[in-house]
């Protein structure tokens, strides 16, 4: 059964993020963009990958684009109002290279020329620990450093977006 | 490969970064305290020069140690250490020259000294970083912190259009270093500089497509915060929109940090497999160094200018990476704090001779600087000649180091080249020296405030061109220390 | 006493740097006594370190003071280092003892110059480059002090650069001193090839060592290079254009650098090299046949010249010419001792010549003068000393070097040599006498404006000269022929070859006993013969110059132009290049101006029109380099890894 939810959920998810780029409304677009994530969530649980399956749902759908939401709401996007093309000509190699890049992807996954390599934590290794328990400890005890130099990132991506939007100059 | 069992958790290695994310905090919160006016207030340079000064000293006392802490995700020895440096002179200058800068240009926000210490610690974490996750990390807080800095100036429209072009190409660079990260994580299964290396020797020095193409991916990522061409486009505009001071560390401390993550990458995982990047890193050498070379003869913004010499310096600095034997590393370490002086010096009189508003920064505005200051026309002329690669200074013994390691390895033709260009770069180096003292005065000079800070940046600077000029043995030998548990 | 080396060099170094930085706040008195002061100690340790030479016994003359290495790379080793032996230490008693006189003269001479700081930050500047040169242990540093004193040089010459004449000819020096620079670090390139080293004694002990054999190729093409780089700092021919020109400079700089001094250096660094040299019997023919050519070239050139201190540069490059001839023979101790004496009567005569051009203030045209010697005694007699040492009478000085040149040049050359030196002494006679007598003999052609302030010169300068004259009367005893007492003390550093007794001996048995003493009798008999003449012509018959010049008007022509040699130079090399250069200059600026004025977005500001095209200022095409740069890189990755 699983191969068959996993064609179904991937085929949604496909459709969704189509229907997110040529959806006008931006409402309609985070909506759709939402719908994705959800699918692809469900992805991950097919991978065995529960924790980020809820991240992805609690973090991406929940938060972040619930934000979006808000934020397209405030700002009252005038939805008529036809964007210019600024660039026209670009259009038709656009469409040209995003063909060729997806025949160039097909024909490497197809001749197997890129070969991962399984790492140390394999899914029996990581069932037999438990998911979330393991994330837990690898990012407490390998991934220490980075995990805490975030917060850091994090500080100073707050201190951007206060001082470059901050009204007064 | 170490062992696990020693790799503890040792908060006392990064004390340094502790040090400075406080002294980042602290600034911030003493800004907001404060009832004094922004430009009064000059605590803001003084706690975070004396968070730099701390930190410097606590790493200096690591001189010597090796020790990978945090689970061997952070390690300490002579190299990353001698970059610690680098990075806090760079900082520490850059906080002299800063001051009266920021005063002038009402931008004395306490964020502004805060973000400094911040890309500080993330250009530390770089050159520390023992694996390709911290070194992302670490670049992105660097990053990111330069990316506000540049647009910190938020009256001026160049100043924001520089910020936001910044951080979109930045951004999109960054896309493809993680992608290349991704790749190599896929292919190897560990992010482990070390253990990519012991992957590749299991695998007989031979790369899979997966792993070549995560290698083509770092470069582009790196290669891009180094300003090499062809991902150099972003360099003259936005060191030229950005706040001088923050152009002169821009064009300093990334690059180093970009360096230093550079070789560490290189060397260490993918040290086996140098045929497969050394014709790579050839070519992008030529090509930076050459397009830095040949744009800058015409320029006539200061600024730019020095944005296009610092693209050939980068473009030097590739020739040492391809060379690739242990003077090259050690090359890179003197060209690199040579280049801080000269690069730092030159920027502090830039401002200086400027004025609000950063007007007057045309080459034309030198002419005659000679007969109305003519010290501050020496220094600049010192700091110039240095870049030139005119002994007896700094930039001369850096450039002769690395065009000796190219010879080393038998890479001629590149040396060959590398001597051509900086006999081009000599014209348009000459060309702000020769307005300085063949020309007569185009404008009224406005009489010279030189504040005691930017005054020390300046004589700090000096004394490490001629120094790092005539008596390079010494930190020559620190930096040939400084390699030894590289490869 | 040998370590204090290092403080010789120092004190000038200190000098210029005070004076440079805070001249301008300085009073004047105090600038002059910083430059002198240093000088002044500097000539004392020199004179300590001297003696602390000699307290040594004459084997063991030889002290390497190693401060520390500038670069060190595999095999390369540049050491910054000094030497000091016999050579080495007769020569920084001559820059610092002469240097010291021409600063305190300097002190009178441009006392109302506004760049009064400037000029003593440069003259100092210069001492320490040209003691470096002649301090160095290896020929890199050599070289960094030569480059150094061409830099002063280059300075001082264009000290009035508002004057365009001194501009042109301080960049007339640069580029001429550019050719034979040329050649000198081809040289040391070459040197490091051959020996793997650069160091003065490994150099030479390798040499010497019969690893090389006479007449070998390398070295003879290293000896011909370093020459190259002899002829264009000592003004030889061909490189000789620059020095008359150089006499725009104040005319202390002109005693200084273009004639006691700077100008020497080629024939230290031949002397220095002499186990090169006598490596290369080519070489030493060139040398020598480019020395005596030179001096009577130069000699010829000086007949008809009218300027005073033009005339004297004539002399400087006819007497540098003498010098190389010397060397040339392998008479090493000799060029040395002509050097040291020529050092002690040109200075004196340039700084008399510039005591006489701040008499009449400014007016340095012969013809303009005459009668002087009433007005400024104590110039005039000093004068004459330096006349009669240049001239070459017994017991000046300049007799004694002359003669032993001459005498070398007869014994280790042949005739002809000994028969073009000869002749040049006649007619350095004859100009000499000519420029004394025009000068201060005869009537008065001096403007009645200017007579009216005719006045001696200061203390302050005039003592210098009473200094000089003294050094050019007594300065010859040193090395008195037979028992000299400078071959004997210059000995180790020119090994077997470079003294005369053997040769000396030999040549007395060969061709009689009385050879050196006939040759004495002989240039004497020359130098009043030049001198007759010139009395003749300048005192006596005054309307025979002219009508000589009438009948033999092409010769008279030729030489008042100085064989034209600077239009020729001008023509063949100058012309072209400039013409390329302006071209080239017109692109440029066409393109420059161009771009400003098309350059509608500040991006584009004074770039061309290809990378105008590239840097667009659009983030998207930024992003579309990044790309194609990566996919550049992917297919190099994986067409590399084929």
């Amino acid at each position: 059964m699983e191969p068959y939810l996993f064609y179904v959920m991937a085929a949604t998810s496909v459709v969704a993020a189509l229907y997110l780029i040529f959806e006008k409304n931006p409402v309609f677009c985070a909506l759709y963009l939402v719908f994705s994530f959800i699918n692809i969530a469900v992805l991950y649980v097919l991978l065995e990958a529960q924790f980020i399956a809820a991240v992805q749902v609690i973090v991406y759908t929940g938060a972040i684009m619930v934000l979006f939401l808000f934020v397209i709401m405030l700002l009252m996007v005038d939805v008529k109002k036809k964007q210019k093309d600024d660039l026209p000509f670009q259009r038709i190699p656009a469409m040209v290279m995003g063909f060729v890049l997806l025949v160039v992807m097909g024909l490497a996954i197809k001749s197997k020329l890129f070969q991962g390599r399984e790492g140390e934590y394999t899914s029996a290794k990581v069932e037999s620990i438990g998911h979330t328990q393991l994330i837990g400890k690898l990012l407490f005890t390998d991934y220490l450093l980075p995990f805490e130099m975030t917060s850091i990132l994090l500080f100073v991506a707050v201190i951007g977006a206060i001082i470059l939007a901050k009204r007064k100059v | 490969m170490p062992n696990t069992s020693i790799m503890t958790f040792n908060i006392l290695s990064i004390l340094p970064v502790l040090i400075l994310a406080g002294f980042g905090m602290m600034v911030l919160v003493v800004d907001v305290l404060s009832s004094r006016k922004m430009g009064e207030k000059n605590f803001l340079a003084y706690l975070s020069l004396i968070g730099v000064v701390i930190a410097a000293f606590l790493s200096k006392n690591f001189t010597g140690t090796t020790l990978f802490s945090f689970y061997g995700a952070y390690t300490i020895d002579n190299y990353s250490l001698f970059f610690q440096f680098v990075f806090l002179l760079c900082a520490g200058l850059t906080i002299l020259i800063s001051k009266n800068y920021v005063q002038r240009e009402n931008i004395n926000y306490g964020e502004y000294y805060t973000l400094i210490l911040f890309s500080t610690i993330g250009m530390i974490l770089m050159a520390s970083g023992a694996d390709l996750l911290n070194i992302f990390i670490g670049l992105e807080i660097m990053s990111i912190s330069i990316y506000i800095l540049v647009g910190m100036k938020r009256t001026r429209l160049t100043s924001n259009e520089a910020s936001l072009k910044y951080f979109l190409l930045g951004a999109f660079s960054t896309g493809f270093l993680l992608y290349g990260i991704a790749l190599v994580y896929g292919a190897t299964g560990t992010i482990s500089l070390r253990q990519i290396a012991v992957f590749i020797a299991g695998k007989g020095g031979v790369l899979d497509p997966l792993l070549l193409a995560g290698m083509g991916l770092i470069i582009v990522g790196i290669g891009f915060k180094i300003a090499s061409a062809p991902f150099h486009a972003w360099v003259p505009d936005v060191y030229e929109g950005a706040p001088t001071a923050i152009t002169a560390f821009m064009a300093v401390g990334p690059k180093a940090a970009g360096f230093a993550a550079f070789l560490r990458i290189f060397f260490i995982a993918f040290g086996q497999v140098h045929q497969d990047w050394e014709k790579i890193i050839w070519i992008l050498a030529v090509l930076t160094m050459t397009t830095g070379n040949i744009i800058a003869l015409i320029q006539t913004n200061i600024k730019r200018m020095l944005a296009y010499s610092s693209i050939a310096h980068a473009g030097y600095l590739l020739i040492a990476l391809v060379a690739a034997n242990n003077m090259s590393v050690s090359a890179i370490l003197f060209y690199l704090l040579a280049y801080l002086f000269m690069n730092i010096g030159a920027f502090a009189i830039v401002i200086v001779i400027s004025q609000k508003e950063d007007s007057f920064l045309k080459i034309s505005d030198f002419s005659g600087l000679a007969y109305k200051h003519p010290r501050l026309a020496i220094a600049m002329t010192l700091f110039l000649l240095s870049m030139a690669g005119i002994p007896p200074t700094a930039g001369f013994v850096g450039k002769f180091y690395i065009f000796s390691s190219a010879i080393k390895s038998g890479y001629v033709l590149l040396a060959i080249i590398g001597v051509i260009n900086s006999v081009i770069a000599v014209f348009y180096y000459l060309r702000v020296t020769v307005a300085m003292y063949m020309r007569g005065p185009e404008r009224e000079f406005q009489p010279l405030t030189l504040s005691p800070f930017i005054f020390v940046a300046i004589i700090i600077s000096i004394i490490g061109t001629i120094q790092l000029g005539i008596f390079p043995a010494k930190v020559l030998e620190i930096a040939q220390r400084s390699i030894l548990l590289l490869r | 006493m040998l370590n204090l080396v290092a403080l010789i060099l120092l004190f000038p170094l200190i000098g210029s740097a005070m004076n440079g930085l805070f001249g301008r706040r300085l009073r004047k008195e105090s600038i002059g006594y910083i430059a002198c002061g240093a000088i002044g100690l500097s000539f004392f340790i020199s004179v300590l370190v001297f003696i602390g030479l000699l307290l040594l016994p004459p084997e063991e003359r030889i002290f390497e003071k190693h401060l520390f290495s500038w670069i060190q790379s595999g095999s390369f080793n540049a050491a910054v280092g000094f030497q000091v032996d016999p050579l080495s230490s007769l020569m920084i008693l001559i820059v610092t003892g002469v240097g010291f006189l021409i600063h305190i003269y300097s002190m009178g001479y441009m006392h109302d110059d506004k760049g009064y700081h400037r000029y003593f930050s440069y003259l100092n500047l210069f001492t320490f480059s040209m003691l470096l040169l002649v301090l160095s242990n290896n020929f890199l540093l050599m070289f960094v002090g030569w480059e150094a004193v061409g830099l002063c040089s280059y300075l001082l010459i264009g000290f009035w650069f508002e004057k365009k004449s001194a501009s042109d000819a301080a960049k007339k020096a640069f580029v001429v001193n550019r050719v034979g620079d040329f050649g000198f670090a081809l040289g040391i390139m070459l040197i490091f090839l051959t020996f793997h080293s650069i160091d003065f004694t490994e150099v030479f002990n390798a040499a010497s060592h019969g690893e090389f054999a006479i007449g070998n190729i390398t070295i003879t093409l290293i000896t011909l290079l370093l020459f190259m780089g002899a002829a264009g700092k000592s003004a030889q021919i061909p490189l000789y254009t620059w020095l008359p020109d150089a006499m725009e400079g104040p005319t202390p700089v002109s005693a200084l650098i273009h004639a006691a001094t700077m100008v020497t250096a080629g024939v230290y660094m031949i002397a220095r090299c002499n186990v090169l040299y006598m490596l290369s019997p080519f070489t030493m023919t060139v040398v020598a046949s480019i020395g005596a050519t030179t001096a009577l070239f130069a000699a010829s050139i000086g007949l008809m010249q009218n300027d005073i201190k033009r005339v004297l540069a004539y002399s400087t490059i006819s007497q540098l010419g003498y010098m190389f001839l010397a060397c040339g023979v392998g008479a090493f101790t000799a060029g040395i001792f002509h050097l040291m004496t020529h050092a002690f009567f040109k200075a004196l005569l340039f700084l008399g010549s510039g005591s006489v051009i701040h008499a009449l203030s400014g007016e340095q045209d012969m013809r303009k003068m005459g009668g002087l010697k009433n007005h400024i005694p104590i110039t005039y007699k000093t004068f004459l000393i330096g006349t009669v040492a240049i001239a070459g009478i017994p017991p000046f000085a300049g007799f004694f070097s002359k003669d032993e040149i001459l005498l070398e040049a007869f014994v280790r050359g042949n005739v002809i040599y000994w028969s073009i030196g000869a002749f040049a002494a006649f007619l350095t006679a004859f100009y000499m006498f000519r420029l004394l007598f025009m000068t201060f003999h005869g009537e008065s052609r001096v403007d009645p404006h200017v007579k009216e302030h005719l006045h001696e010169s200061p203390r302050n300068m005039t003592i210098p000269l009473i200094i000089l004259a003294g050094l050019s009367i007594i300065g010859g005893f040193w090395g008195l022929p037979g028992a000299s007492a400078l071959n004997h003390f210059l000995s180790p550093v020119f090994g077997g070859h470079g003294h005369n007794e053997m040769h000396g001996v030999e040549a007395g048995a060969h061709h009689g006993i009385g050879l050196p003493s006939l040759m004495m009798v002989v240039s004497t008999l020359i130098a009043i013969g030049g001198i007759w003449l010139a009395y003749q012509m300048y005192v006596k018959k005054q309307e025979l110059p002219k009508k000589l010049a009438e009948r033999f008007a092409l010769p008279y022509r030729i030489l008042y132009n100085k064989y034209y040699v600077d239009e020729i130079y001008d023509a063949i090399f100058v012309n072209p290049v400039k013409k390329i250069s302006v071209q080239l200059w017109k692109k440029v600026d066409a393109m420059m101006i161009d771009g400003s004025v098309n350059g509608v977005a500040r991006f584009v500001t004074g770039t061309s029109n290809i990378f105008r095209f590239l840097q667009t200022g659009y983030v998207r095409n930024y992003a579309f380099y990044i790309v194609v740069g990566c996919i550049f890189i992917l297919i190099l990755t994986t067409w590399l890894n084929k």
